[in-house]
């Protein structure tokens, strides 16, 4: 199949073999920390459930990534948006009889209006996408804490913590999938991440906004000679990665704690860039690639327990190296090929 | 009145270093966002190291010599390997924050902090030096980017290559040195992070402070002068809420929103400042 990115597979590979003979440094055996890493998602129903909410979280945050990438813009700003719609989410779920219509709808809608914050100052300060997102980030985690810990404190628990939703909003209790998976954070949200996956394949490739936020990128005066407007690419695209980040928010308070706790999100937001440049941006490549990085991490936070000398923290060390190993297998990969070119021409 | 200068000062000390380190590698055209690597390397380093030799000055030297270390690895991918600047970024501040408490487990089996040093820090010489190190750096970075040939190449990297290589000046060295350059003030900064503004390291203890000089520096519109004062003043405000959380207020402000403060101001001022062409331009390569 000429779709499967071998440059990625290759970075995956490598990036594993480095992290594996690091282990040595800390005498550590590389073979015991590669079956720690590889064997903890399917030890039982639960971790497996686990790792499928680490999926569901990982796919979403990385179309929130890989969109706007496509249109030459740095999205870093989804780890604040997914805290503060995870917040918005558990404070609106607070009301009595409550329904799911209006929780999604505001925490999408919040994780939008965020994202233009981001955008217009993009395209009519013309400010660095990054610096924008990296302050927000600081905001959005302050007022997060700032409104649970002084207005909806858990008065039954010691931690840090929003009271649960309302009754009427704890259907993902009796969800199927979590159920089966003997109660594990996962939830049907996994369906939607899927669905979501296929749709922005579908928007990217089939639509003409696909192919006017893919021409944007590739050639932004070119594109805006040829009539696209650049505003309206930058709000589309942060939009659609507000809208991915918020679905990170419902997925954490509505499919898995039914609260906010703070410091829920291992760095959700950050941990969407490896997806998306593992999956090279492809969207349905990011369902198999947030699947890789979901067994990571789960098989990660394990090494606290199983390793002398490895902490969960590793997770971050395997994360940074296989965004680097893939960097630099994209480039021998299109060096190899230029080879070939000259040895043919 | 006064401690609210002299704290201004003492907490400008780090961020000041890594404002002129950013703005050597931001200048050249080639985005910096791992200062936050570069400051924890060189706090660990420094609080490390100085622990062991019972000597700070060991603890500049290595934390200097390990920053200078790790930003080859940006360069060797950036430069060499043309993988994205921002991207590669991401992945080195990810990195050291994931081996830092792996190395400090296993060193001092703590979950992140080094024990604390025995620096007698209430000499006076022990009192002015980081002063006196900060001030010469400085001097040593405006002499660098205003006064040198090299300075001059930094910024023709950054507006338009070309010109370098007309005179047979390679951009890609030029590039390189800057983010070395970079790597070794911004470590400097993460040693007095440690080593003076704290008497050892803990976990994360930069706290944004690489992202402030950042900003600071794309905030003064990349010209170093103006991205020191941008960063006194970001100080002052955090001098500032030290100064009212001691206070005894009758009314409460929220302890949240005047730690956002210089992320809220600094997107205040965006929103008046229209990004100018002495931006560099940023290359891809």
């Amino acid at each position: 199949m000429k779709n499967i990115n071998f440059a990625a597979i290759l970075g995956l590979i490598v990036g594993l073999m480095i992290c594996s003979v690091m282990v040595l440094f800390f005498n550590e055996s590389p073979i015991h920390f590669l079956k720690v890493l590889g064997g903890s998602f399917y030890q039982s129903k639960f971790d497996m459930g686990l790792t499928l909410y680490y999926v569901t979280v990982l796919i979403f945050s990385g179309l929130a990534f890989s969109i706007p990438f496509k249109a030459g813009l740095f999205n870093l700003g989804t780890e604040g948006q997914i805290l503060l719609t995870a917040m918005i989410a558990a404070v609106v779920g607070q009301s009595i009889n409550v329904n799911y219509f209006t929780v999604v709808t505001l925490t999408l809608l919040i994780g939008v209006i965020s994202s233009w914050i981001v955008a217009a100052f993009k395209a009519y300060r013309n400010s660095h996408e990054v610096v924008v997102a990296i302050m927000l980030n600081f905001i959005f985690a302050a007022l997060a804490s700032y409104v649970v810990l002084n207005f909806y404190q858990n008065p039954q628990s010691q931690n840090p913590e929003s009271a649960l939703v309302s009754e009427s909003i704890q259907g993902f209790l009796k969800d199927p999938l979590k159920v089966y998976f003997d109660g594990a954070p996962v939830s049907s949200f996994l369906m939607i991440a899927v669905i979501c996956s296929l749709l922005v394949w579908i928007l990217e490739n089939k639509t003409k906004w696909g192919l006017e936020i893919k021409a944007y990128g590739e050639n932004p005066s070119a594109a805006e000679r040829a009539g696209i407007s650049s505003r309206k690419i930058i709000f589309l695209v942060l939009s659609l990665a507000g809208v991915f980040s918020a679905f990170v928010g419902l997925t954490e308070v509505l499919g898995n704690t039914l609260q906010y706790k703070i410091g829920f999100s291992a760095a959700y937001g950050f941990l969407g860039i490896v997806v998306a440049l593992l999956a090279q941006g492809h969207p349905i490549g990011i369902i198999f690639s947030s699947f890789v990085i979901a067994v990571l991490h789960k098989g990660a936070s394990d090494l606290d327990l199983e390793t002398m000398h490895l902490t969960r923290d590793y997770s971050k060390v395997i994360q940074a190296v296989i965004i680097l190993s893939v960097g630099a297998a994209v480039y021998f990969e299109s060096s190899v090929k230029q080879f070939f070119k000259k040895l043919k021409g | 009145m006064i401690d609210i200068i002299l704290s201004t000062l003492r907490l400008s000390l780090p961020v000041l270093l890594a404002a002129s380190g950013g703005y050597f590698t931001e200048k050249t055209g080639i985005a910096q966002i791992s200062l936050e690597a570069y400051l924890l390397t060189g706090a660990f380093t420094a609080a490390t190291v100085s622990y062991f030799s019972h000597s700070v000055v060991w603890g500049y030297v290595i934390a200097i010599v390990l920053g200078v270390l790790v930003s080859q690895l940006f360069s060797l991918l950036v430069l060499k390997l043309k993988a994205n600047a921002i991207v590669v970024g991401t992945a080195l501040n990810l990195l050291v924050m994931g081996v830092i408490p792996i190395i400090s487990k296993n060193i001092f089996d703590s979950t992140g902090s080094t024990p604390s040093l025995n620096i007698d820090n209430a000499g006076i010489m022990a009192q002015i030096y980081p002063y006196v190190l900060t001030a010469a750096l400085l001097g040593l970075s405006y002499f660098l980017a205003e006064r040198s040939r090299w300075g001059l190449e930094i910024k023709f990297a950054g507006q338009n290559s070309d010109v370098l290589q007309s005179v047979g000046v390679n951009p890609t060295k030029v590039r390189w040195m800057a983010i070395t350059f970079s790597a070794a003030m911004t470590s400097v900064g993460g040693a007095i992070l440690s080593t003076y503004l704290a008497s050892s390291y803990s976990p994360m203890m930069s706290a944004g402070r690489g992202f402030i000089a950042l900003a600071a520096v794309i905030f003064a519109g990349w010209r170093l002068g103006r991205a020191w004062l941008v960063v006194v003043f970001f100080a002052l405000t955090e001098a500032l809420q030290i100064y009212i959380q001691s206070l005894q207020l009758s009314f409460k402000i929220p302890n949240e929103l005047i730690q956002s403060m210089p992320y809220l101001i600094t997107l205040l001022v965006l929103v008046f400042y229209k990004n100018k062409s002495s931006a560099p331009r940023f290359v891809e390569y």
